[in-house]
């Protein structure tokens, strides 16, 4: 069994630093309570009641076992008082680990898992597992880089709210992907698919005591029970998959343009009737649902959308998606190679509705308050986009442009919506609304000369780092 | 008899009306799509655009002058549409070119957004069409009673155009057939151009009717009659121009019956489950031909 030396030495090397990390920081956490007093070098505290009556505070919450409550005293104490405190040497470094414990963990976890899996690949019996283990890497750097950042920075900042919304964009685009790109069908009802995701979603899980006050024209509404989160967002895939199955039955017959018009009417339809008022003991009619249960914290769409897209990328490389893109390239070629056209159709269209289902109850949850009339053509247009601009037929080139395009409408262009004073001139052009005229230009100018977006239909692969090396230009040995 | 006649006329006056602005936009449709097998998402944005562009001239010149003027403009921006988005993706896919459709259409929205602000905008009152007229105790505006005479008119015009011109019978040939009609000499892109002209020329003559009955003017307001216009275009079946205009009628007047009975959330609903009804039973619509696929 060979091994590769440098690889095993720079695996140990990252666990050591693992077990050092978290051997430094167990250390540091000695009592919290003590450390305050240890701090308070002078006595400040004893001399100054102003000073003590912050400090009884954090060890009020302390004793409550209120950690949350004991963080916001404890800053509100350091920035109040902090220029009394001895907070150099050892400790400033115990501050420190209390305050970004989670952040640190979260560092031990990577440093653990990319530790290991280096080490396992130096075997060279592991070596075909080496772009698995990769790709672990990348993930768990990827949890534990959104962890961290949300702990430093809070979770309601510009870049984790993008990050949330660029998440969930990212499902639909590929749910949507799977379809348009892999498919080759023009399909233009994912809007209505995403609603009736979303309208499960919070119908089933509004709880009981709040439906009087969120249905409060309708009695209450007709359902007096709530599900958890997790079944729900099944139940709200489940009941878009039911409506792709019902729709597709006509709908999947027809010829790629007609297709395209009669999904965007579905859409359409599903928006009317959803708002239509004889429904309103379930749907609340024109209204707003409210109250359902939300998510705070950037880790759990980033979980929701990761195992949703995996599971597409399977479905992509199974047999099923071989022969998705036989139909695309040639649907005759494809009809006479054996594949019944409509059954794999109609599963696209079925699948990629399912995740457009779980797609859109996450969207909800992100908004908080869902209402049918948001829901418009121009949202399937703007996923379509990014689908285009991605790359059709690219799942990672989907994910990529969806944080890219959110970010960008949301966060970078931001600016152009307010008025710039550049060299003492204003400029008169920027108002409310320019930051969407020149980000649908760029959309204009992508979709012009880079027709094939960003990855055309490549993927982002690690396996392509692990390949053997072939030698170009070498001799022939024959 | 009369009192049932006095209720229900103005809901069939009104079908009628709807229905000849419906059958001015289905004609671009229906003519792109004759020619370039291209669904024009940007088609009903135009038609928006007609409707702001009448209503900032109007705002400072007499309607003598706006009124043309609206027109010209709108069949500029048809022309430079195609030529700036459509064009360059000539020998692309033709999802490629639906794609930058439908870009287009998020552009002008949004262009629309950033002049308007997003407010509705009050559509000028044109003098004589705005008027009220009486028709058999029922009373309407002069629009309504214009509208199908009018359209019935360009229509006729168009089919006398398309059939015995020059430039007609270019048409019909690319339409038939892209590639030969190219080998056998024929300027495709002046073709095409022409079609966009005309399809743009029609939307916005149907724009100043719609407007004149509807008058509240919002970036968004185009989306609604452009995807009935369509339908109506494949009801008719896709690339007759009869059938588009016949095929607009019957869903303005249905729309409307449909509102009469009080299920006003669902005249919209209608167009498209006629739509699917229309492409399961009859693929081809109306009047349209039936293509087979070549291997």
């Amino acid at each position: 069994m060979k091994i590769r030396k440098t690889t095993l030495i720079i695996g140990l090397l990252l666990l050591a630093a693992a077990v050092a990390l978290s051997a430094y920081t167990l250390g540091a956490q000695g009592s919290l309570e003590e450390l305050l007093f240890r701090m308070d070098t002078q006595g400040a505290a004893e001399t100054d009641a102003k000073m003590k009556k912050a400090r009884d505070r954090v060890l009020e919450a302390l004793a409550e076992g209120d950690s949350a409550k004991a963080f916001r005293s404890l800053d509100r104490y350091l920035e109040g008082f902090g220029d009394r405190l001895d907070l150099s040497g050892s400790s400033g470094a115990e501050l420190f680990v209390y305050k970004n414990a989670s952040s640190l963990t979260a560092l031990g976890v990577l440093l653990l898992i990319s530790g290991l899996a280096l080490t396992l690949a130096s075997f060279s019996r592991f070596s075909k597992y080496r772009a698995t283990l990769a790709y672990l890497v990348l993930i768990a750097a990827l949890f534990c880089g959104v962890y961290v950042l949300e702990n430093l920075l809070g979770s309601d900042t510009m870049l984790l709210t993008t990050l949330k919304k660029g998440a969930i964009y990212a499902l639909i685009a590929v749910s949507m992907n799977l379809l348009n790109g892999f498919t080759g069908l023009f399909s233009l009802g994912q809007a209505g698919f995403m609603l009736v995701g979303a309208y499960t979603y919070a119908i089933f899980t509004i709880p009981a005591e709040s439906r009087a006050q969120v249905y409060q024209y309708y009695d209450g509404g007709l359902i007096g029970f709530s599900l958890p989160v997790i079944p729900a967002l099944l139940l709200a895939g489940l009941a878009a998959a039911f409506f792709a199955f019902l729709i597709g039955l006509p709908v999947l017959r027809l010829k790629s343009d007609y297709l395209a018009i009669a999904t965007l009417g579905f859409a359409e339809i599903i928006r009317a009737v959803f708002q239509y008022d004889g429904l309103g003991p379930l749907t609340n009619g024109s209204n707003l649902l409210r109250r359902f249960p939300t998510f705070s914290s950037a880790l759990f769409p980033f979980t929701v959308a990761g195992v949703c897209i995996l599971l597409i990328s399977l479905l992509i490389n199974s047999t099923y998606g071989r022969s998705f893109k036989a139909i695309r390239d040639d649907e005759v070629a494809a009809e006479a190679m054996g594949i019944n056209l409509f059954r794999h159709k109609q599963m696209s269209f079925v699948i990629s509705s399912f995740f457009a289902g779980v797609g859109g109850a996450l969207l909800a949850m992100y908004q908080t308050t869902v209402q049918a009339s948001a829901f418009k053509a121009s949202m399937t247009y703007e996923i379509l986009l990014i689908v285009v601009i991605g790359g059709m037929g690219s799942v990672t080139g989907s994910v990529l442009t969806s944080f890219l395009f959110i970010a960008a409408s949301e966060w970078w262009l931001r600016f152009l919506d307010n008025e710039q004073v550049i060299g003492g001139v204003t400029l008169p052009f920027m108002r409310s609304g320019f930051r969407m005229v020149v980000f649908s230009v760029v959309i204009m100018v992508m979709v012009l000369f880079y027709r094939r977006g960003i990855m055309g239909d490549k993927e982002f692969d690690l396996k392509a780092l692990f390949a053997p090396r072939v030698r170009k230009g070498g001799k022939d040995r024959g | 008899m009369g009192e049932f006649f006095r209720l229900n006329l103005p809901y069939l006056l009104g079908g009628i009306s709807v229905g000849g602005q419906y059958a001015l936009i289905a004609i671009g449709y229906t003519m792109v799509y004759g020619i370039l097998r291209l669904i024009n998402f940007a088609h009903g944005d135009i038609f928006t655009v007609a409707g702001f562009v009448m209503v900032y001239l109007s705002a400072t010149m007499p309607l003598t002058v706006s009124l043309p003027l609206t027109v010209l403009i709108t069949v500029v921006l048809g022309y430079l549409v195609e030529r700036a988005a459509y064009r360059p993706l000539r020998d692309a896919p033709r999802m490629s070119i639906m794609i930058s459709a439908i870009g287009v259409s998020y552009l002008l929205q949004n262009l629309m957004w950033y002049v308007t602000g997003g407010l509705a905008k009050q559509y000028p009152t044109i003098p004589f069409i705005s008027g009220s007229v009486t028709i058999f105790s029922a009373t309407t505006k002069m629009v309504t009673v214009i509208t199908p005479f009018l359209t019935l008119a360009l229509v006729v015009l168009l089919v006398r155009l398309i059939g015995g011109t020059k430039i007609g019978m270019a048409m019909r040939a690319v339409s038939k057939d892209f590639e030969t009609a190219r080998l056998m000499g024929i300027k495709i892109d002046r073709v095409i151009s022409v079609t966009f002209v005309i399809g743009s020329f029609l939307a916005a003559v149907g724009s100043i009717l719609y407007f004149t009955n509807y008058t509240a003017v919002t970036p968004t307001v185009g989306a609604m009659p452009g995807l009935k216009a369509f339908v109506a275009a494949v009801f008719g079946g896709i690339g007759s121009i009869p059938g588009a205009v016949i095929g607009a009628f019957i869903i303005g007047i249905a729309e409307n019956i449909i509102k009469a009975v009080g299920l006003t959330t669902f005249s919209d609903a209608f167009t498209f489950a006629l739509l699917i009804i229309v492409l399961v039973f009859r693929p081809t619509g109306l009047f349209g031909e039936a293509v087979n696929d070549k291997v």
